[in-house]
């Protein structure tokens, strides 16, 4: 009896612990007797739990009561509702995102258009902030004159496209002798200009157009033109018509020799 | 005055005079440098001090002792070192024990003409004692303010911040200097002249011998006369866009403060009255123009690695503005 409980419970172990471990179909070796033993069913006994058992049930009131509290509420997970603000990026960003998808296959005009906008966009501030940083003058980028805050109304003024004769006629008959000697001057800068003597430029001074003629008597004479010139454009001096007409009497004079 | 057709408005007669004279006594020693010797008298005249430059052995600090000496005032002179203090320059409070308190002792800044010879040989820190007393001709020390006589010319020379142990003043002190003189070599002419000069000579000290031309108060009459020249509007405006320009220039770093525009108002009246004008005219603008304006500009570090010059873009920038007329 004891071999056969012994044999038994081998048995029982044997074929759990093949169950659990490998459930292959092992080959039959040649030469290996198959085990024919036969299993003998052994009936268990298993006596019935009869003792009281007492039900124990939790407190209703006490659970409400932690329920009630939102330190014991582990499951609820406060979602809330996204703002439109956040759909709109969400939904931006996702849209932004498709245009440059490149497993989209159809794409619409629009996209296209948005599509290189972005890009250009994105150039450009690149583009800005390089510039930015280099401290280049973006308003002097694109300009062929210099930026210039003040405005003259001489700067504008072209000595070639002014009818001398007539203005200086108005200028003497309002008695205004100080602009006439201005423009008496002018004329003879464009004289001198058109006769090839001097190189105009608005940025040379009187004394420049002096040196640059190269005839002494001509220089000597336009050098008095521009003392007097100057005595009554920058200086001021307070001209009366006997003055004006020393001063425009050497003016017509150097007009006369220069022709 | 040159033009006799307009009657005399301003009578630059002692102004004239003391010019020539001025440019004789230094002309005798000094050989050429006229452009020097003409800025030097111009910043006297406009209340300004001035900053000269020039390598080793171009009589920088020769020329400032002889315009110092051509004005009879009190002349000092401070030889600046590495080691030199703010309280050697402006002076110190000292314990008298016989009267048991602090008496302040003066430094070698309360003069007319101070002779600061190798400025840019102390460091900032002593840089920085000059700033009131430059600008406000005062000198604030334990809670006292000590005017300053005038007239107050500080006369500094300078090497290259490229020689061997100096260091670059700061922008605050530059922009209260009127000019920078930049003194180069003399051309071969000038240098065989100096030569001969003083071989036939025979004599070192030259200084010593030069009489005062000006005095104090004659100074101040000429200042005040210089200051109530003519400007015509239109040549104040090219002035005022001439520095407005080298705040907009992309070579230009650091452009000119509006105390330049002041500095060339005042220094081209100068130069006006030198010429026997008591009106300023454009040339005299543009002659005055780089002697106020290269220690104000700041080149941008591209450009100083190119070896520009502050005067190469101060030129561009007087090209590109339409001379008023």
């Amino acid at each position: 009896m004891l071999r056969i409980t012994c044999l038994f419970i081998f048995l029982l172990f044997a074929r759990a612990g093949f169950a659990a471990a490998d459930t292959t179909a092992v080959p039959v070796k040649k030469g290996v007797k198959a085990d024919t033993a036969k299993i003998v069913k052994v009936p268990a006994v298993v006596k019935a739990d009869t003792s009281a058992v007492s039900i124990r049930r939790f407190n209703d009131a006490a659970i409400k009561k932690y329920a009630a509290q939102p330190e014991f509420k582990y499951n609820e997970v406060k979602t809330g509702g996204l703002s439109w603000w956040t759909r709109f990026w969400i939904w931006f960003w996702a849209w932004f995102q498709s245009l440059f998808s490149k497993n989209k296959t159809e794409i619409s005009g629009f996209a296209v258009f948005m599509k290189y906008f972005f890009i250009m966009t994105g150039v450009a501030a690149l583009v800005f902030l390089i510039l930015k940083l280099s401290g280049i003058n973006m308003l002097q980028l694109f300009r062929k004159k210099p930026y210039s805050a003040i405005s003259y109304s001489e700067a504008v003024e072209n000595i070639h496209e002014i009818d001398f004769e007539a203005e200086i006629e108005n200028a003497v008959a309002v008695k205004n002798y100080r602009l006439a000697v201005r423009l008496l001057y002018l004329r003879s800068l464009k004289q001198l200009s058109d006769a090839g003597l001097i190189n105009w430029q608005i940025n040379k001074t009187n004394t420049t157009y002096v040196t640059e003629l190269t005839d002494a008597t001509q220089r000597e004479a336009f050098r008095r033109l521009t003392l007097q010139f100057e005595y009554v454009w920058y200086g001021d001096f307070v001209i009366n018509g006997d003055i004006f007409k020393k001063i425009n009497t050497l003016f017509s004079n150097f007009k006369s020799k220069a022709e | 005055m040159e033009n006799e057709d307009f009657e005399q408005r301003t009578d630059l007669g002692q102004l004239s005079a003391a010019v020539e004279q001025i440019k004789a006594t230094l002309g005798s020693i000094i050989v050429g440098q006229q452009h020097v010797i003409n800025l030097l008298i111009a910043g006297i005249l406009a209340d300004g001090h001035i900053l000269i430059e020039g390598v080793p052995g171009v009589a920088k600090t020769l020329t400032a002792k002889l315009i110092a000496r051509a004005v009879d005032v009190q002349y000092s002179r401070i030889q600046f070192t590495p080691d030199l203090m703010p309280s050697d320059v402006l002076g110190t409070s000292v314990f008298n024990p016989q009267s048991t308190a602090f008496e302040f002792k003066r430094g070698p800044v309360f003069g007319n003409i101070i002779l600061i010879d190798e400025i840019n040989r102390a460091p900032a820190k002593t840089q920085s004692a000059l700033f009131e007393v430059m600008e406000e001709r005062q000198v604030t020390m334990d809670s006292h303010t000590y005017k300053m006589a005038e007239p107050f010319i500080v006369l500094a020379t300078q090497n290259p911040v490229e020689q061997e142990g100096t260091y670059r003043l700061p922008e605050a002190q530059l922009d209260r200097f009127l000019f920078k003189v930049e003194i180069k070599y003399p051309t071969l002419e000038e240098e065989i002249a100096i030569v001969t000069q003083q071989h036939q000579q025979k004599t070192v000290e030259q200084v010593a011998d030069v009489t005062p031309v000006l005095k104090g108060a004659d100074i101040i009459a000429l200042r005040k006369q210089v200051r109530e020249l003519y400007v015509e509007p239109k040549i104040l405006a090219f002035i005022a866009q001439i520095v407005h320009e080298t705040r907009n220039n992309r070579s230009i770093y650091l452009g000119g403060s509006p105390r330049a525009s002041l500095a060339i108002a005042n220094a081209a009246k100068a130069i006006a009255a030198i010429n026997g004008r008591d009106f300023v005219t454009p040339d005299d603008v543009i002659y005055v123009a780089a002697p106020v304006l290269r220690h104000r500009i700041m080149l941008t570090p591209d450009k100083e690695m190119e070896g520009v010059l502050p005067d190469d873009v101060i030129a561009q920038i007087i090209q590109k503005i339409e001379i008023p007329r």
